[in-house]
């Protein structure tokens, strides 16, 4: 009981942006794709990035992800000041605490299901990494398919296979960048319920990015991106509740 | 644990057949060096152990001074077999008949080489020896006829009396051309002293003679330096004979064909490199968003290509050797007494190809395929690999490196290198205005048509890149193609079948006729009947030219009367190179007696190089070969003052000429105008073929006509032919291996744009594109490209075979019509089918199977 109160009364903070912006030099103009973006997102909590395409919405996740740095400002990841840290730290600030689930799926096509499922976790030098990815295909609903290469898959089989991948060393925190988007809408369905069911489990940060709303609903903040400005919807506390 | 995950990728890469690429390139390199250099080395060991039996020896120290027995104790030590050798000319007695013999004394262990056959009787059946033993002399036939004695009966030489024990039936070392030469006597070296013969300024031949190793006949060399003064001379194996040129041809050309193959491999290398970091950089921005550093990303592929190289340039090396064991086993069967020997610059020069060729080529492609960010895996598309700088600027530095250590020629391989290099940019400047001139074209064309040049334009970069790279394949193996088929047609010119293998000498004017009507006879056709006097060169401009050292002169009056009748190629070369060697004096006279003949015509194998041939009218001139000019120090329009039978006249060179002494045809050195021999009594010289069947007919000659000479140059004929097959041989063999190499940059540069178009072929089937339709778009696109680069091609092979056949080869020049339809069409069927067997499993996809792959 005091456990919980000091939790909702200090938060632990995940990902936090402070006047992020991106600028890319053009041949012939400069184009900003963020604008002072600031953030907070707390441990455990579901974030629906929501935009038109071309907002910024995946540029946003490249840097709060650290596969990309931005302009000017601040970001933090899993406590580590990201601006700070360059891509060899960064890299294993990945390995340790994020895991990532993309639109096209981006298995490596010369491994199994299996050892795209193990790869994170052999990175991360965790042990039983084998064991671990066959439960996780089992929890996804393709033990059968485990030997089976990306190429002999459906899309949506290969995305289950990458969202079992995502979570196979148990990150703080995944970042999706519109993973049905790619898929037909039931199939979408049903991958969106298995991101959300795995999240759920293992008590995950997610930070999702999508343009459909149905999908934003699901999550329990919604942020929104429009031409590299970020504004929070403030959610009804009584559906989350 | 990066390892662990290289280990496994690797793999599966190779598994999945990504790594082969790059392995087969790598291995195609390694092979061909390895191979050619092999094959090259044995062809070239094998040749020059033949013509050791031609010298019956390895190594020749030749002196005018008696043997130096320092010399050979240092040969002994160093594990070398020796022989003695001494020749000189004298008169033998045998009753009231005497004769002027050219004598040769050899000690027990000659020949090292090639084979001596003594029979101890007239008889067919009669015992054969190998070796002479002391108190033995055998004579040429023609000499038993001349002293009219058997074997058995005695003669007189200098002091001492011999009982004949034979004749020579065999000898290896004998001269290729004997006209005007004195019959020959063999006899014990150990002897000789005993005659007496051997007086103070007589002109004795000394010749010591070694056979071993290359290795310590190199050192012997270094080793008797000292020792040797102006009198000793070492004899090279003539590498300007009919045999020797062949080969020295061929050797060019598998030096060429092993620089060529190396620049395909390696292109090949380059090509398959750049294009598995084309397909592996979202692999790499995956596993690098999933956790791996830059560094560790570089560590795994770039132990992928070591793994590679290990591999590839092992295989390539077994493979090489195997190749190069095989052909000198070919060899070995062939020539029967071949000692092949084993060499491991074939293999140092393969293993470091292939290092060169995976650091130099494939790791900058690597390297930059590691440093692909992870955010690429929020970008749809990856960015295109392009060729970069630095990959052009190592590849090339590279590959002139490597075409430097092949060839050790820095010369030959700068030059060719900036040649490719010249090439390249003309190329790259010719595709980027044809791609351009393209667009206006397809206007009003068919739309599949119309497609595919839309195709090529829009890649115009890579295209020409693909260009350049086709091009230059097609342009090496049209090349090589010609050139091999060059060369041997040349080879074959050189001794065509049905070229006279015997000759005969000292034919008086009653027998001329005689003689033609014995061969026709006999079905056989006599060629030019060349009228012949002995002379001598007195004066040059009546400057009485300085006699010749004696030293020396012995050996070199022989080979001279040898050289300047007839057919003497080899022997005369040898002696002309060796004359014109010393030439310490500013004019030197030739001081002995020299064939002399009188012409209308110029002899078929002779190109005037100064002057003018004469003409009716001309009285009063002389022709002279061009290096014989060159030692007299003559000029055009100098006088020479002849001597004949004691009768002294004047000639005017008209003209100097340029013999070919490879053709086995009479050839003079000095060519008179008519007007001025016609009064001298001369004896005739004229060849003939004689088929095998009909060597009976030979014995018959010497019976009817016993003062007539014969020589037979079958031997030199057969050994001309056995080699030029051997050698043609060699050459199909390396045809096919570059063109083994050609094929596989293409495919390399197909594989390379297989999964653009993948998505555009996804794309146009979405669209509604019929796969017929597709089909034929793509079967155009690479028709077109096929026949810009076999046109390409062809005229930069046409004029690349001109300057090689005329610089490097020596060759005439001729245009190649062939080469206008050949060209075009090998690069459009080629291209094509490539194209089509690369790309057909993707025409023939189901629309929904593509698409996913596509979209994967
Ligand atoms: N490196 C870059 N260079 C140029 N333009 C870029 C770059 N990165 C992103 N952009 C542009 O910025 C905009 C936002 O991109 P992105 O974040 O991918 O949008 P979203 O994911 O919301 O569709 C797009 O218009 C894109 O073209
Ligand atoms: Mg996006």
């Amino acid at each position: 009981m005091v456990k919980k109160t000091l939790m909702s009364l200090l938060p632990k903070i995940d990902i936090q942006a402070k006047a992020l912006s991106k600028e890319v030099q053009l041949p012939d103009a400069r184009l900003t794709i963020l604008q002072q973006v600031n953030l907070t997102i707390n441990s455990g909590e579901t974030v629906a990035v929501v935009g038109a395409s071309g907002s910024g919405k995946s540029t946003l996740l490249g840097i709060l992800a650290g596969l990309d740095t931005a302009s000017s400002g601040e970001v933090y990841l899993a406590g580590q000041p990201l601006h700070q840290l360059d891509d060899d730290a960064r890299a294993q600030l990945r390995a340790r605490e994020v895991g990532f689930v993309f639109q096209s799926f981006l298995l490596l096509p010369s491994l199994t299901a299996l050892e795209n499922v193990t790869l994170p976790a052999e990175l991360a030098g965790i042990k039983d990494a084998t064991a671990r990815g066959r439960k996780l295909l089992a929890d996804v609903g393709l033990t059968a398919r485990a030997d089976f290469y990306p190429s002999q898959l459906s899309g949506g089989e290969q995305q289950r296979v990458a969202i079992a991948r995502a979570f196979i060393t148990e990150p703080a925190i995944l970042f999706a960048d519109e993973p049905s988007a790619n898929l037909d809408a039931a199939t979408g369905a049903k991958i969106e319920d298995l991101l959300f069911a795995l999240n759920e489990q293992q008590g995950t940060t997610l930070v999702l990015v999508t343009h459909n709303p149905q999908l934003a609903k699901r999550c329990q903040r919604q942020l929104n991106m429009h031409a590299g400005e970020l504004s929070e919807q403030q959610p009804e506390v009584s559906d989350v509740a | 644990m990066w390892l662990n995950i290289a280990a496994r990728l690797f793999w599966r890469e190779l598994r999945r057949g990504e790594l082969w690429v790059i392995a087969f390139a790598l291995c195609l390199a390694v092979f061909t060096v390895v191979s050619l250099t092999g094959i090259t080395e044995s062809v070239r060991s094998a040749l020059s152990q033949r013509s050791s039996n031609f010298i019956a020896a390895d190594k020749i120290l030749r002196s005018s001074l008696p043997f130096n027995e320092e010399i050979f104790r240092t040969a002994d030590t160093l594990g070398l077999t020796t022989a003695k050798q001494m020749q000189f000319s004298t008169m033998v007695f045998a009753g009231d008949l005497m004769q002027l013999v050219s004598v040769k004394a050899v000690s027990e262990s000659y020949p090292l080489r090639g084979n001596l056959l003594l029979k101890t009787s007239e008889q067919p059946d009669a015992t054969l020896l190998k070796s002479i033993s002391a108190q033995q002399v055998f004579l040429e036939p023609r000499l038993l006829q001349l002293l009219n004695i058997r074997v058995g009966d005695t003669l007189e030489l200098g002091v001492s009396r011999f009982v004949v024990a034979g004749i020579i039936a065999e000898e290896p070392d004998a001269p290729l051309s004997v006209f005007g030469n004195a019959p020959r006597l063999l006899m014990h070296v150990d002897d000789v002293a005993a005659t007496q013969i051997v007086q103070p300024g007589s002109r004795i031949g000394y010749r010591y003679q070694f056979a071993g190793d290359s290795a310590a006949l190199k050192t012997l060399e270094l080793q008797v330096k000292p020792m040797l003064t102006v009198h000793d001379r070492w004899q090279s194996l003539d590498r300007e004979s009919a045999v020797g040129s062949a080969l020295d041809r061929a050797e060019k050309f598998l030096l060429l064909a092993g620089l060529l193959g190396i620049v395909l491999a390696a292109c090949a290398a380059a090509v398959a490199a750049s294009q598995y970091s084309q397909r592996h950089q979202m692999a790499v921005a995956v596993i690098k968003a999933l956790g791996v550093t830059t560094a560790m990303a570089r560590r795994i592929y770039a132990s992928h290509l070591a793994m590679v190289s290990v591999f590839s340039i092992g295989i390539g090396l077994l493979l090489g050797q195997l190749a190069s064991s095989g052909a000198q086993w070919f060899i070995e069967v062939w020539l029967g007494d071949y000692r092949p020997e084993f060499s491991v610059r074939p293999l140092w020069l393969g293993a470091l190809t292939g290092l060169i060729c995976a650091t130099l080529f494939s790791a900058r492609p690597i390297w930059r395929l590691a440093a692909v960010p992870a955010l690429n895996v929020l970008r749809q598309r990856g960015q295109s690999f392009q060729l970069d700088i630095w990959q052009l600027v190592t590849g090339g530095l590279a590959i002139w490196l490597l075409m430097w250590l092949f060839s050790g020629d820095w010369w030959l391989s700068s030059w060719l290198f900036l040649l490719c290099l010249a090439f390249a940019a003309l190329l790259l400047g010719m595709a980027a205005v044809l791609v351009r001139v393209a667009k206006p074209m397809a206007a009003g064309q068919s739309s599949a048509l119309k497609l595919a040049l839309a195709n090529l334009r829009r890649r115009l970069w890579p295209n020409s890149f693909q260009l350049i790279t086709f091009s230059l394949a097609l342009f090496l193996t049209l090349i090589l193609y010609f050139l091999r088929a060059e060369l041997i047609s040349q080879w074959q010119q050189q001794v065509p079948a049905g070229a006279p293998n015997q000759f005969l000498v000292n034919i008086t004017e009653t027998e001329k006729p005689q003689i033609i009507g014995l061969l026709q006879q006999n079905q056989l056709k006599a060629g030019d009947f060349y009228p012949m006097v002995s002379g001598r060169v007195l004066t040059v401009n009546n400057e009485t030219l300085a006699d010749p050292e004696s030293q020396n002169d012995a050996e070199r009056q022989k080979g001279e009367q040898q050289a300047d009748a007839a057919g003497g190629g080899e022997s005369a070369k040898r002696n002309m190179e060796q004359t014109t060697a010393d030439n310490r004096v500013k004019r030197e006279g030739i001081g002995r007696e020299l064939n002399l003949t009188w012409l209308t015509t110029l002899p078929a194998n002779n190109d005037i190089v100064a002057g003018a041939w004469f003409g009716t009218a001309d009285k009063a001139q002389v022709s002279v070969e061009e290096k014989l000019a060159e030692r007299l120090a003559l000029q055009l329009g100098d006088k020479i003052g002849f001597s004949v039978g004691g009768q002294p006249f004047t000639a005017t060179v008209s003209s100097f000429r340029k013999v070919d002494w490879n053709s086995l045809q009479p050839n003079f050195f000095m060519i008179l105008s008519p007007d001025l021999m016609q009064n001298f009594p001369a004896t005739y010289l004229t060849a003939f073929y004689l088929p095998k069947q009909q060597t009976a007919l030979l014995n018959e000659m010497a019976r009817s006509f016993p003062t007539i000479s014969v020589l037979s140059v079958d031997n030199i004929l057969k050994q001309i032919n056995d080699i030029i097959a051997q050698v043609s041989l060699a050459l199909t063999v390396i045809l096919v291996l570059v063109f083994a190499a050609a094929v596989l940059v293409l495919v390399a540069q197909v594989q390379a744009t297989l999964e653009q178009r993948e998505q555009e072929l996804a794309i146009l089937r979405t669209l509604g594109a019929k796969t017929v339709f597709l089909r034929q778009a793509v079967l155009a696109e690479f028709a077109a490209l096929g026949l810009m680069a076999g046109v390409f091609a062809t005229v930069l092979a046409e004029v690349l075979l001109a300057v090689l056949q005329m610089r490097l080869f020596q060759l005439p020049f001729s245009l190649h019509f062939n080469l206008w339809w050949i060209g075009p069409g090998l690069g459009m069927v080629l291209i094509c089918g490539l194209g089509w067997l690369l790309l057909r499993h993707l025409l023939l996809l189901p629309t929904p199977v593509l698409l996913r792959r596509a979209l994967s």
